[in-house]
């Protein structure tokens, strides 16, 4: 049963947490309430690719609880399972159409479970903030997994707010990949379960640029001036530059090893270099060429390439960055067993090709090839599915810092961004 | 003077007495009422005591009627002021004076970690300095950018205004309405529109480029580099765009009081057109144009969504940088200081220019 690799369909337009709050707040001073706003926006989400395909019961998009922003909706299933919440970034799971049968709803079928699967993650500071004064508080938030890149799952497990999951219910853990198993963010391994990894390389638009970019350095060329995007996420953004000063970015223990690293971005900045600094909205930016080039991440943009073919994708000669999201289960989570089943269920490989084959990004399942390659063999040899050891050698990980730099790291960070 | 009869004095005095009771009386309900709903509100009593205040409350409230009720028609009229000001006092403690208090307390405090949940409080006026030393600039920004929105405003919205109050005849009903319509869109949406329209690749971006207007465009700084959006040009032209509506129509209703026969009366005594509109017309709107300016600039000196949108990491206005501390960093001590700061800052700009301007006739 060989599925033809298709490109997806036009992506539509994306909001961001901060985007919607900033569309709330103003229409809130304009005299519209903001559940009503976020009803609209999660109906919005049902009709477009929220990611969860075939929305049988769709809940209501008022329902503004801790911790979620728009709703997505409820897959398929009898509910004699029980029920799950899955809260993830967009993009980022095989979604239902024509011929092709999404995960959410391969799962709610095998298991009877009653899933709702929404796409609200969309910036690891801002979804930190969002969950923040209720975990802080004690209390629990609505969803029963959600998917923080592994330095904010580190920070959550070193809060004491995410429960040790039912790994003993999750006999396909076992097929988790050895590189992964017991990382810095989790030396035990026992709160976080990677979702997916991936590469942050360079990203740009060849209508734009007019020319091949390998280096880093070509986002601070002048002939970009304006048209540079980076990211958000400062241990990606940081991290790529402190790649092109030489700086070993996960042996990092003090500010001052990548001050320069920041000067470089606050003076691009001053320069008027940069255009934004966004989440992953950067994909419609990049698309319609106000970027020329950007800071990205590897599955996203190989699927915008599909659309769009000026959009490429490298890792820069002085090396890219290597990051996991993580599912994590939030202290006091409901749905204990549910979500054995399905991390269970998604560390099958023949269900993680699925996955795989949509988004694009590195696997953290062991021995996924031979199962890609019946979905599209073309996908199996790609290097930035499955990195060779070459490609391996030339990317790093940020390093973990302890809280107090960590702190510094931020403060300066966000003195850049600017807001 | 004679010796005055003692009799109708005592009885003066007497009823002085009662009537000085009354308004104590009445003074005092509405005192205390308002000191709990002020605690109420500042959530310093809460749950059963929350429960108690409540009640005692609604028993100032009733003591007040019952009083009214039960005292005579002196009385009565004595009290009736007190018992008239306390909905809108008790409005306005719970919904302005507790809320800016509780924004004061929280200004002052601080977080006792870094994830820290609740700040505590303990005068840490820290945080002033924080939110002056890091983030002037954008505060000069936001004031700058929604300064320029705002003379911009007048100088379009004002003609506009004139022409519809005498010049419209039958139109100016549609005319009016047409200045309302893009409220019915929100105001998020229409902004993101702009970001589209001047987008590189958009229309506007391509007439000009096709229009070899680019040079011009460079060097009057709304084009940067090529580029319409993410300037401050186009920040400030989104402001401008955004208010102008709040501009026009209080200049309109000025403008639309104003007789013609006055104009005409200028004229008979051999005032010219414009001499007749400058020492006329005017001066008689300026009252809606006081009121226009005030209601563009102050909520564009807070606002963050044109600079989010239509702006870069260099044009960020003080709106974003608090919504960022509220929403992002949550550090809520400094984003409180920051919003102390703006909203003094505004009252004491909207002071001086009232002095200038003058309100006795906004009526």
């Amino acid at each position: 049963m060989s599925q033809p690799h298709e490109p997806r369909r036009p992506r539509p337009a994306r909001w961001n947490r901060r985007q919607l709050l900033a569309r709330g707040g103003a229409l809130g001073a304009a005299g519209f309430s903001l559940p009503a706003l976020l009803a609209a926006c999660g109906d919005d989400d049902d009709g477009g690719a929220s990611g969860t395909g075939s929305t049988t019961g769709s809940t209501a998009g008022g329902t503004a609880a801790p911790g979620t922003t728009a709703a997505g909706g409820t897959a398929a299933g009898s509910g004699e399972g029980g029920e799950l919440f899955f809260e993830n970034w967009p993009e980022y799971i095989d979604v239902t159409e024509d011929g092709l049968v999404g995960t959410v709803d391969r799962f709610a079928e095998a298991t009877g479970i009653a899933m709702r699967y929404t796409d609200a993650f969309s910036d690891n500071v801002e979804y930190f903030a969002l969950i923040q004064p209720v975990l802080g508080r004690g209390d629990t938030i609505e969803p029963d997994i959600i998917a923080p890149t592994s330095w904010l799952a580190g920070r959550l497990i070193n809060l004491g707010w995410v429960d040790k999951l039912p790994l003993d219910q999750v006999p396909n853990a076992a097929n988790l990949r050895t590189d992964l198993q017991n990382p810095a963010w989790d030396p035990t391994g026992e709160y976080s379960l990677p979702w997916q990894t991936g590469i942050t390389g360079i990203a740009y638009n060849l209508d734009a640029t007019g020319r091949e970019l390998t280096s880093v350095a070509d986002l601070f060329d002048p002939e970009f001036k304006g048209r540079i995007g980076m990211l958000t996420e400062m241990r990606d953004t940081v991290g790529l530059l402190l790649n092109w000063l030489g700086v070993d970015q996960s042996t990092l223990t003090t500010f001052d090893e990548a001050a320069e690293a920041f000067d470089r971005l606050a003076q691009a900045k001053a320069d008027g270099q940069i255009r934004a600094f966004t989440g992953n909205d950067y994909l419609d930016d990049l698309s319609t060429g106000n970027f020329a080039a950007c800071i990205g991440w590897s599955g996203d943009v190989v699927q915008l390439s599909l659309e769009n073919p000026a959009v490429r994708f490298i890792i820069p000669d002085e090396g890219g960055n290597s990051w996991a999201d993580t599912m994590v289960m939030p202290k006091g989570a409901a749905n204990r067993d549910q979500a054995a089943k399905w991390m269970d269920f998604v560390y099958d490989p023949v269900q993680a090709a699925q996955i795989t084959a949509w988004v694009q990004y590195v696997s953290p399942v062991a021995g996924l090839q031979e199962e890609v390659a019946k979905l599209d063999p073309e996908l199996a040899e790609s290097p930035l599915l499955f990195p060779d050891e070459e490609t391996l050698a030339r990317l790093s990980t940020f390093a973990n810092l302890s809280e107090d730099v960590e702190a510094e790291f931020d403060a300066a960070f966000s003195e850049i961004t600017g807001a | 003077m004679s010796e005055p009869d003692p009799t109708p004095w005592a009885e003066d005095t007497l009823t002085r007495r009662a009537q000085r009771g009354s308004e104590w009386f009445g003074l005092a309900t509405l005192l205390g009422a308002g000191a709990l709903i002020l605690a109420i509100g500042m959530r310093l009593v809460t749950g059963a005591l929350a429960a108690v205040a409540v009640v005692v409350l609604v028993g100032f409230v009733v003591a007040l009627i019952v009083a009214a009720v039960a005292g005579g028609l002196e009385a009565r009229r004595r009290l009736a002021p007190y018992g008239l000001l306390k909905p809108g006092t008790l409005f306005l403690v719970l919904f302005y004076l507790a809320p800016l208090f509780s924004l004061l307390r929280s200004s002052l405090s601080t977080l006792p970690s870094r994830f820290a949940v609740e700040a505590e409080f303990d005068w840490n006026f820290g945080n002033y300095g924080d939110a002056f030393s890091d983030f002037g600039a954008q505060f000069g920004r936001g004031f700058l950018y929604a300064g320029i929105a705002t003379v911009l405003c007048v100088l379009i919205g004002y003609p506009l205004a004139y022409v519809i109050a005498f010049r419209s005849g039958r139109w100016r009903n549609l005319l009016l309405g047409l200045v309302v319509v893009p409220f019915f869109t929100s105001y998020l949406i229409r902004t993101i529109a702009w970001s589209s329209l001047l987008a590189d690749a958009g229309p506007i971006a391509g007439s000009v480029r096709w229009l070899h207007l680019t040079g011009l465009l460079e060097a009057a700084q709304v084009m940067d580099n090529g580029r319409l959006i993410n300037t401050p040009a186009a920040v400030i032209g989104g402001l401008t765009y955004n208010f102008l509506p709040f501009m026009i129509l209080p200049i309109y209703v000025s403008l639309e009081k104003v007789s013609p026969a006055l104009v005409d009366a200028a004229q008979d005594l051999y005032s010219s057109g414009f001499r007749a509109f400058r020492k006329v017309v005017l001066p008689l709107s300026i009252p809606g144009v006081f009121a226009g300016t005030l209601l563009t600039f102050i909520p564009a000196a807070g606002d963050f969504v044109n600079a989010e949108y239509l702006g870069n990491p260099n044009t960020t206005m003080i709106g974003n940088s608090i919504q960022d501390q509220f929403l992002v960093q949550n550090n809520v001590p400094l984003a409180s200081a920051m919003s102390f700061v703006l909203m003094v800052i505004i009252t004491v700009a909207v002071l001086i220019y009232t002095t200038f301007l003058g309100t006795e006739e906004l009526t």
